[in-house]
């Protein structure tokens, strides 16, 4: 285990955090000389926006390659749980890292949009035929930089471990709630969502917002996965009272085999650019794990896939906490 | 049941006026807001338990709302309303700290239960936080 972790090396990400770094700085700067307002000014933002995203894309590929190749070399399992929550570790401290120095220039970059804005409002630029223009391309810019919001977001979520709030939860119901919402996007795919939900179920103490979220990663996966018309089946059933599962379950595209141990690393994506950011599943399986859980999947390529999740009823802990109430 | 302090928030005057009066007669505090800003400025001088966000407003829409109130009053649970329903935006409501994201039209029932059960959350990330500060 410790030769695997020497050669789980993260240090050659450091030239590119570097140069993202630079490019974060960089950016403010360019909208500092905010009298230099000119169409080109506002491009090169936009360039160098592109290419910090770009990068953070990319750091988070190397990172996970080198995780990768350091598996493959010692032939480890990516279901072991122990190395795995230190690949975490490493990618946590480098998205808490990135996540920090990006957020601060992407708020000062908002707010000089906003300026620039403004200023193209202003009584001399009336009537100057590229204010339009320049208008679009700002709009185009914020796009982008709550693009890259989302993102930092989405890593520090993955990077935050906040303890869960056991509440009682009847996981039929918040399935339901959930189902609805996800069930107008599938209609419109001509997907059905059918439900199996055993009767009967177990109370489970739990966090309900975190579970939430993990059903609607796995929903909108499911949906994704089917090109048109098709069948998505969320199944619970109770094992043993101690646990409670959720499968979800769709007759998609499938995975392929080579892919099966990759997808829940974080940034790996089989979507376009723009679609997916290989986050969704990295976050739902820390999560699950969280809660005491766990989260497996299996898939016929071509055929189906199903994501099967168990949460611990937990009932001792939650009457601990609800005690006072 | 307790009585907690909530805040509606959406640009559909009646549906505020009419939750706000219905919530206040089983002898919650209630308080509406129309839009986005006006709610914000309203936590400026207010506590509040749990806020009923609408995503959709013109203006400063329910997400970007949700973002300012989770840094101005990150204790305060949010339960955000949506017509449309979309899983990306329930994704990055949940995501952004929101406690729900619920379908309309919701039975005044059972928004009235999600309450309940989000300020039962508040209850206990309060009793949380004293026990560790006392350590
Ligand atoms: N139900 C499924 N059927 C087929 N492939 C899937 C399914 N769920 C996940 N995958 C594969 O796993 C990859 C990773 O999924 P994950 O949810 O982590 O990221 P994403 O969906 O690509 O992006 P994001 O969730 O951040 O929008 C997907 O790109 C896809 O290749
Ligand atoms: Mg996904």
């Amino acid at each position: 285990m410790s030769s695997f972790l020497k050669k789980v090396n993260l240090s050659g990400v450091e030239p590119y955090l570097m140069t993202a770094l630079i490019f974060a700085c960089a950016i403010p700067l360019l909208f500092a000389g905010r009298y230099l307002l000119s169409g080109g000014a506002v491009a090169l933002g936009a360039i160098s926006l592109f290419h910090t995203r770009r990068i953070l894309a990319s750091m988070g590929r190397i990172a996970e390659q080198r995780i990768m190749s350091g598996i493959a070399e010692e032939r480890l399992i990516t279901d072991d749980r122990a190395c795995r929550s230190q690949i975490f570790s490493s990618v946590d401290t480098l998205s808490a890292g990135i996540a920090h120095e990006i957020n601060n220039p992407l708020g000062i970059i908002a707010q000089e949009i906003q300026w620039i804005g403004h200023l193209t409002e202003s009584p001399s630029m009336r009537g100057i035929k590229e204010a339009e223009d320049l208008r679009d391309s700002l709009r185009e810019i914020s796009r982008q930089v709550d693009r890259c919001k989302e993102t930092v977001h989405k890593l520090l979520s993955l990077a935050r471990q906040v303890e869960p709030v056991l509440q009682f939860v009847d996981v039929n119901e918040l399935i339901r709630s959930m189902v609805i919402v996800a069930e107008r996007q599938a209609a419109a795919k001509k997907i059905t969502i059918v439900r199996r939900l055993e009767s009967g179920l177990p109370v489970v103490a739990s966090d309900p917002p975190l579970l939430r979220q993990v059903l609607l990663n796995l929903l909108l996966n499911a949906t994704q996965a089917i090109d048109q018309e098709g069948v998505i089946t969320v199944s619970t059933r109770s094992l043993g009272g101690e646990f409670v599962e959720i499968k979800v379950q769709d007759n998609g595209c499938g995975i392929p085999r080579e892919h099966l141990a990759r997808i829940f690393t974080p940034f790996f994506s089989t979507k376009p650019e723009g679609k997916g950011t290989g986050l969704g599943l990295a976050i739902s399986r820390g999560i699950i794990e969280r809660l005491g859980g766990s989260i497996d999947v299996s898939s016929e390529p071509g055929e189906s896939t199903t994501f099967t999740i168990r949460v611990p009823v937990n009932s001792r802990r939650v009457n601990a906490t609800l005690a006072r109430g | 049941m307790e009585k907690f302090r909530v805040l509606i928030v959406d640009d559909e005057g009646e549906f505020v006026e009419t939750i706000v009066k219905r919530l206040r007669d089983r002898g919650l505090e209630a308080e509406g807001a129309l839009s986005g800003q006006e709610a914000l400025d309203l936590l400026d001088e207010q506590e509040f338990d749990v806020c009923v966000l609408d995503y959709r407003m013109p203006g400063m829409d329910g997400i970007e709302t949700l973002r300012h109130m989770k840094k101005k009053k990150p204790r305060m649970e949010v339960i955000m309303l949506t017509g449309h329903g979309s899983v990306e935006s329930g994704i990055q409501g949940l995501q952004l700290g929101a406690y729900n994201y619920v379908m309309k039209p919701a039975p005044l029932k059972d928004l009235l239960h999600q309450m309940e059960l989000a300020y039962e959350r508040k209850l206990i990330e309060e009793e949380r936080f004293k026990t560790l500060g006392a350590e």
